[in-house]
Parts: structure tokens; C-alpha cells; sequence
């Protein structure tokens, strides 16, 4: 993979979040749980950039926390749901038989129901008594990744089907190898390629849902700052501050609109494997020319 | 046709078991002691272990899982959807309450969606890469990316705080529906509006589209009357993909405007541990989402006679 020929414009927003949410504690100026009560809902200043909350705040620290916070539950979901969605969709997809066709029932049903449906659901069921010993931060994380798994599963599944009718794998059994060298060497690169790029344009879609969930008071608690919940909390205040509602809104609208570029930029490649700019970019140059051919044709017709 | 519609009534019925089955495990297993939740409600702390048992045992809470789904599902088919543990009121009589609300949020957010789409979709294909459709596209970005919360808030800002032109909270008169028709239509009007556009683009570079230039149609008119037509099977597969995802949209723009639906009832049963009424609603979800993707079968089959054929598999 060459670094300088990556699509930077279409990445950079989305690195941006990242690396605000990593830097956090370098980017904050104030301590996001401190209540200053003699400076409540002040407009932008000095020493508060982006004015402060009902509770004094600090605004800026907050949106910034509130970056790292998203980012970090996503990355948990994201990987948990990555790992059980390649083990359970290439387990179905090499054994094949009963096991298979029992996989892909779950897969179906899980994929019958909207994904925050069955999160909710889920966060509604671990609010039981037999679950009191996991935080609700916990609940959520957990709750998003049985939600999210299947997608994945479903393609690994496909990869991993479409690849064992390769004559290379046949080749390769006829050399001796063994199932766990056939499938860690020549099957998982080629699903994880697939799963993974699809995974990053999902992002949006996960920081989405876990804004959701904690605007509707069921994922991330405070004190801890989280964009949907600093968005509730501010909804009391929103004929006098509007601010607290606009600016964690503006935010989250920001992220999801960088990963869902990406989604859509990888989406138009329909090789989602090869993110190598060379490649991307005759593609496009390709499409451009097909695209400009068309529009003379239907000009003139 | 009759046949092949059949098989899929059979299977949605199938996915409906299964749904069903799977959420009654999952939400009357989990909880522990639902017992011990009722008899506390009831008595207060003076509830003992005498009185867990004896409603535990009316309940059937004792008998094995497959029996008792069973015993619920025969109830819940004869319409008794046993009684919240929040309100204490039957579930039939809280989703009479709640079901108009939220079937009025859906049915006219999916109609606002319908029309602002195709309008959207066609105005797009219209410019083909003229600036009007390079805008569109930027707007159906943000309006896909763009939390429904968040666009909820906005509207109350300009339209109830800024202009007040409609009430922001409650249902007084059908000023009030507006915002909240406005709220749940935006994301699925701009991946509709989307989807049509790119369709639109691909039925156009067809053989019968060049025929239609051939024949002298303006562009305007191939447009309309053949590329239309032939998008009409993805537009009603997503619509209606769109359609049963807007019951998240109707959960959070409820509580937004602070209608009573089912949706509202739905997160208020999670944060009270109201298992009974999650359970019904979590059926009626199920019933809506296979029950709507089974009418878009069948109307993508009365529509394209290709789809009517039975494949044997």
C-alpha cells in the first residue's frame, strides 16, 4: 500500500476525529466534570471557547471528551462485532451442512430486525436483576455488538464460499495442507479485506446509534461526556441557549458525514479491497470519461 | 404467482416464530426474578417468599421455557398481551392508545418520504451533473448522516422557537405533526432520493432508453415515461427497507415531541424493567417489520412478472 497515493481528501475528516479522540487530554482545556457555578450557561470567552453548560462546564472540553468517549466505544464495538462476525460467518461458510444452514437462520433473523431494535431490545434485557453487576456503559457495548455482528457475518460467509470454489484451494489440499492453514493463509486475508473496509464505512453508523441510544438515556451515563446526552440535556434550555442543543449536533453531524463519505467513496469503487490510490484514481478517471461520453450522447441524441 | 407468494407468507410466518421465540427467551429468561419484581410492586417491601411463590406459580413462571412459550403464544395470538408491569393497564388497551399515534407518524413521515424522494430523485436526474444535481447530492449526504435528534431540535429551533409558527411540544391540531413528519421523513427521503437518482442514471444508458431517443422523445420524456417505470422494483424494495427502519426514527422523534406512542412505551418499559411490555411491543415490532417486507414482495411481484416465477432451488 503506497501512503502518499490514499484517497487523503475523502480520509482526512475521518482521521481528524481519530486523532482528536486519541489527543483528547492534550485538547482539553478544563476538566469535563467540573461545575463551575459562578460562570453557568456563558456564551464563547477565553478562558471557555465554546461557552459553558447549565452546569458550568466547559463546552469545548466536553465536545472534545465527547470525541474520545464516541471513538472509543465505537472502536470496542466495532472490533468485538468484526471478531464474532469472521468466526461465526467462516465457520458457516467452510463447514457447510447443518451447521451452516442453523448459522445462517440466526444471520437472517438477526438481519430481519433493524440493528437498534434489537440493541435496544437487548439493553432492555440486561437491565434485569441478573445483569446488575455490568455498568451501563457495559450494557450498551454489549448490547451494539450482538446487534452488529451479523452484516459481517453475512459477508464473511459469502467470501468464504465464493473463495473455496477457487482451484487454488483445491491445489492447496492436494499439497496436504491442513484446514486451519487453508483457511488462516489463503481464505481469512480475503474476508478480512471485504469485512474490514466495509467496517470503517460503518463507523457512521455506529457512533449514530450509540448517540441514540445515549440520547435516549440507555447508553453512556453521565458524568461522562457523550454528544446525544450533552444534545438531551441541552433540549431543557433550547428557547433561551440554543448553543448547548446546536454545537454537540453539529458535531456528531460532522463525524457521521466524514465516515459516510468514506462509505460512499469506497461503495463506488466496488472493489472495496483495493483502497490503493493508483487504482482509485484511474477508476475514477475512467468513470469520469464514461460519465462525460454519456452526457454528450444524451445532449445530443 | 399464488404459489410463489404463498411460499413467502410460509417463510415470514417461519421468521416470525423464530423472532418471537428468540426475544421470549432472551427477555423472560434474563430478567431473574420476575416474581419478586411483581409481588414488590404490589406489596412494597412487604412482600416474602410465600407470596413470590404463589404469583410466581399463577404466572407459570416455574414450568419449563418451551411450555411456557408455547402458553404465550397461544395467548398473544388470541390477543391477550398480558398486563404492563409500569401502568398496570392491559397492553391491549395501552397499544389502542399508543398504535394511531405512531401509525400517524409512519404513515404520513412514509408519504413525505415517497413524494420528497421521487421529487428529489427526478430533479436530480433532471440536471445530470449540473450543479442542481451536484447539490442534491451534497444535501442527501448530510441528510442521511445527520442524527434525527439532532434534525428534530433544529426544526423546533427555526420553525417552533425562532419563527413559532408550530407548536414544539404535544399534539394540539395537525399543526403539530408537522415537525415531526419533517423529522422522520428526512433520512429515508435522502437514501431514496439517492437510490432513484442512481437508478435513474443506469436506466437511461439502457438499449430502450436510446430507442426512446431514437423515437424523438425529448430527454424529458424518456426520463418519464421509460426509465421511470423501470426503477419502480428497487425504489419499492428500498422504500420499503426504509419504511420499517423509520420505527427508530418514530422512537426518538416521540420523545422528542413528546407524543405518546409505542415507541415512548418502549423505552419506558426498558428503563422501568417493564418485561411484559417490552415482550408485546417487541411482538408488534416483529409482526410490523415481516408483515410490511411481505406486502413489498408482493407488490414488487405484481409489478415486474419476472420476480412471479418460480424458482426451483
Amino acid at each position: 500500500m503506497q501512503i502518499g497515493k490514499l484517497p487523503w481528501a475523502i480520509l482526512a475528516p475521518a482521521i481528524i476525529f481519530v486523532l482528536i479522540g486519541v489527543f483528547a487530554p492534550l485538547l482539553m482545556t478544563h476538566d469535563t466534570a467540573h461545575q463551575d457555578y459562578g460562570a453557568l450557561l456563558q456564551g464563547p470567552s477565553l478562558s471557555h471557547w465554546l461557552g459553558t453548560d447549565y452546569l458550568g462546564r466547559d463546552m469545548w472540553s466536553r465536545i472534545i471528551g465527547g470525541a474520545r468517549t464516541s471513538l472509543v466505544a465505537m472502536v470496542f464495538v466495532l472490533a468485538a462485532a468484526l471478531f464474532m462476525g469472521v468466526v461465526i460467518g467462516s465457520l458457516a461458510g467452510y463447514i457447510g451442512g447443518a451447521t451452516e444452514l442453523v448459522l445462517i437462520s440466526a444471520i437472517d433473523i438477526m438481519l430481519a430486525l433493524p440493528s437498534l431494535i434489537i440493541a435496544l431490545a437487548l439493553i432492555g434485557v440486561f437491565s434485569g436483576e441478573n445483569f446488575a453487576w455490568i455498568s451501563d456503559y457495559w450494557k450498551m457495548i454489549l448490547a451494539l455488538t450482538v446487534a452488529w455482528w451479523a452484516n459481517y457475518a453475512r459477508m464473511s460467509r459469502a467470501v468464504v464460499v465464493s473463495e473455496l470454489q477457487q482451484p487454488y484451494i483445491e491445489a492447496a489440499r492436494v499439497m496436504g495442507a491442513s484446514h486451519l492453514w487453508i483457511f488462516t493463509r489463503h481464505i481469512l486475508p480475503h474476508v478480512l479485506g471485504l469485512v474490514v473496509v466495509y467496517a470503517s464505512a460503518d463507523a457512521g453508523a455506529l457512533v449514530l446509534a450509540i448517540a441514540t441510544l445515549s440520547f435516549l438515556g440507555l447508553g453512556v451515563a453521565p458524568p461522562t461526556p457523550e454528544w446525544g446526552q450533552m444534545l438531551v440535556d441541552g433540549m431543557s434550555y433550547i428557547e433561551e441557549y440554543p448553543s448547548l442543543v446546536i454545537i454537540p449536533g453539529f458535531a456528531l453531524t460532522l463525524v457521521v458525514v466524514s465516515f459516510n463519505l468514506m462509505g460512499e467513496a469506497f461503495a463506488l469503487q466496488k472493489v472495496p479491497r483495493a483502497v490503493r490510490g493508483n487504482f482509485l484514481r484511474k477508476r475514477k478517471a475512467e468513470r469520469a470519461g464514461e460519465e462525460i461520453a454519456r452526457a454528450s450522447v444524451e445532449a445530443h441524441p | 404467482m399464488t404459489r410463489m407468494f404463498l411460499r413467502r407468507a410460509v417463510l415470514a410466518v417461519l421468521l416470525m416464530l423464530a423472532a418471537t421465540a428468540l426475544t421470549f427467551a432472551l427477555v423472560t429468561a434474563a430478567p431473574g426474578n420476575v416474581a419478586a419484581l411483581i409481588a414488590e410492586r404490589a406489596a412494597g417491601a412487604g412482600a416474602d417468599g410465600a407470596m413470590i411463590k404463589r404469583i410466581s406459580h399463577e404466572l407459570g413462571l416455574d414450568d419449563p421455557l418451551p411450555v411456557r412459550y408455547f402458553h404465550w403464544l397461544g395467548k398473544t395470538a388470541s390477543g391477550d398481551f398480558g398486563t404492563s408491569l409500569r401502568t398496570g393497564k392491559l397492553m391491549t388497551a395501552e397499544f389502542a392508545e399508543r398504535i394511531p399515534v405512531t401509525a400517524t407518524l409512519l404513515t404520513g413521515g412514509g408519504a413525505l418520504a415517497f413524494f420528497m424522494s421521487l421529487g428529489l430523485g427526478l430533479w436530480g436526474a433532471v440536471s445530470n451533473g449540473g450543479i442542481v444535481d451536484r447539490i442534491l447530492h451534497g444535501v442527501a449526504l448530510v441528510g442521511a448522516s445527520t442524527p434525527n435528534f439532532f434534525v428534530a431540535a433544529m426544526l423546533v429551533i427555526i420553525f417552533a422557537v425562532g419563527l413559532r409558527w408550530v407548536p414544539s411540544f404535544g399534539v394540539s391540531g395537525p399543526a403539530s405533526w408537522v415537525l415531526p413528519w419533517l423529522t422522520i421523513a428526512l433520512f429515508p427521503a435522502s437514501v431514496l432520493s439517492r437510490v432513484i437518482r442512481v437508478n435513474l442514471q443506469d436506466a437511461m444508458s439502457r438499449p430502450f432508453a436510446t430507442t426512446g431517443f431514437a423515437k424523438g422523445l425529448s430527454r424529458r420524456d424518456v426520463l418519464l415515461r421509460e426509465a421511470l417505470p423501470n426503477i419502480a422494483i428497487p425504489f419499492i424494495t428500498t422504500f420499503g427497507a426504509q419504511f420499517t427502519l423509520m420505527i427508530i426514527g418514530a422512537i426518538v422523534v416521540e420523545r422528542v415531541f413528546g407524543l405518546n406512542g409505542i415507541g415512548a412505551f418502549f423505552i419506558e418499559a426498558i428503563r422501568f424493567r417493564d418485561f411484559v411490555g417490552m415482550q408485546a411491543v417487541l411482538t408488534l415490532f416483529v409482526i410490523f417489520f415481516v408483515s410490511v417486507n411481505l406486502l413489498v414482495d408482493l407488490i414488487a411481484m405484481l409489478a415486474d412478472p419476472r420476480l412471479r416465477r418460480l424458482r426451483r432451488a
